[in-house]
């Protein structure tokens, strides 16, 4: 019977136990220890990375917005919609957004998670509430993410109404943490 | 702001600044460590040699890059820290983007008596001279402040 032709790898996948492929190397491990004892050559570099991150157009009238305490969304008028937070265009039929409108700071919340884990991962017992807020003069299912405060865990529900809470004028900076939560209006 | 106007200023809205940390640390490994330490107390290069293919390694490696054979802990053996320079460049401008005041002419050395090179540093005051085939040697750090890496080596001759 003529030898059945085996590729190189399959054949050292046979020996069972003796080689894996690809071949084992065990590798050289270089410990803390040895860095720091200079026990090996290294040759270490820390190089100057800096990056500035700009908002962008619309963004920037967004955050401006904020510094005075007030929500902007723009419009688009072939698709008869506003878009919070605003964009240059119109995601739906690609062209320009047009107005620029305030959307006021009332909503309600569209969807909400409870959170046992803070930003760092770390476990928490008294959790943080974060959702999704639709607000009331723009079209449904256009909103923001942001924290909810004043609230209690049990009452959270998907609907219900809510009121930003801002920062002191002078405290404001241009930034989303300008609201410091959302919370909920009288009657909820 | 119209649809087609392009801003390409990041400074010009809100932004934020930030670092980003990215060190770099690069270990010679087992076949460099052996080079540097070499170096350190000595004038001269340590290099290896494939005894499969007769091909020398300097820097040294653990293995043949043509055969991939092992190469032993005997074949290694020091040459003189001496090469000829293959081509060469006149860097005007530094990492940075900036002008130098004065330019840096770096080569590609074929190291002497081995079948690899090195990029150095040349030092000469001829910037308009045609360097290629020049016979150049490595100017070390002096003994007591070489740290076991290539900035051992301050230049070449």
């Amino acid at each position: 019977m003529a030898e059945e032709k085996k590729d190189p790898a399959f054949r050292l996948r046979e020996t069972k136990g003796q080689m894996s492929w690809p071949p084992y190397a065990p590798g050289t491990h270089v410990r803390e220890s040895d860095i720091r004892e200079k026990k090996i050559n290294y040759s270490w570099w820390e190089p100057e990375v800096q990056y500035a991150w700009s908002a962008g157009h619309a963004m920037n009238v967004f955050l401006d917005g904020l510094k005075k305490g007030k929500i902007m969304g723009i419009n688009c008028k072939r698709c008869d919609r506003i878009l919070v937070p605003p964009r240059m265009f119109c995601e739906y039929c690609y062209g320009p957004t047009e107005e620029w409108v305030e959307v006021g700071d009332t909503g309600i919340i569209e969807t909400y998670s409870i959170s046992y884990l803070d930003s760092d991962a770390n476990r928490i017992t008294e959790p943080i509430l974060i959702g999704v807020i639709d607000f009331d003069n723009s079209p449904p299912h256009h909103g923001i993410m942001h924290y909810f405060g004043e609230m209690d865990k049990e009452k959270i529900k998907i609907g219900m109404k809510v009121k930003a809470v801002w920062k002191p004028e002078n405290e404001r900076e241009g930034a989303i943490t300008d609201i410091k939560y959302f919370k909920p209006m009288e009657g909820e | 702001m119209t649809f087609g106007e392009k801003q390409t200023d990041p400074l010009a809205k809100t932004h934020w600044r930030g670092d980003m940390q990215a060190d770099y640390f690069y270990p010679s490994g087992v076949a460099g460590d052996k080079f540097f330490e070499h170096l350190k107390n000595n004038d001269d290069f340590m290099v290896c040699k494939c005894k499969k293919c007769n091909k020398i390694y300097c820097p040294p490696r653990l293995y043949c890059e043509d055969c991939f054979d092992e190469i032993p802990d005997d074949a290694w053996s020091p040459v003189a820290a001496t090469g000829k320079i293959r081509l060469f460049t006149v860097a005007m401008l530094d990492a940075h983007g900036e002008k130098l005041a004065v330019p840096r002419v770096m080569a590609l050395i074929d190291i002497d008596n081995t079948d690899s090179a090195m990029l150095g540093v040349i030092k000469t005051s001829d910037l308009d001279a045609d360097l290629t085939g020049k016979n150049v040697k490595a100017i070390l750090k002096p003994k007591d402040k070489r740290e076991g890496t290539l900035k051992d080596i301050v230049c070449w001759e």
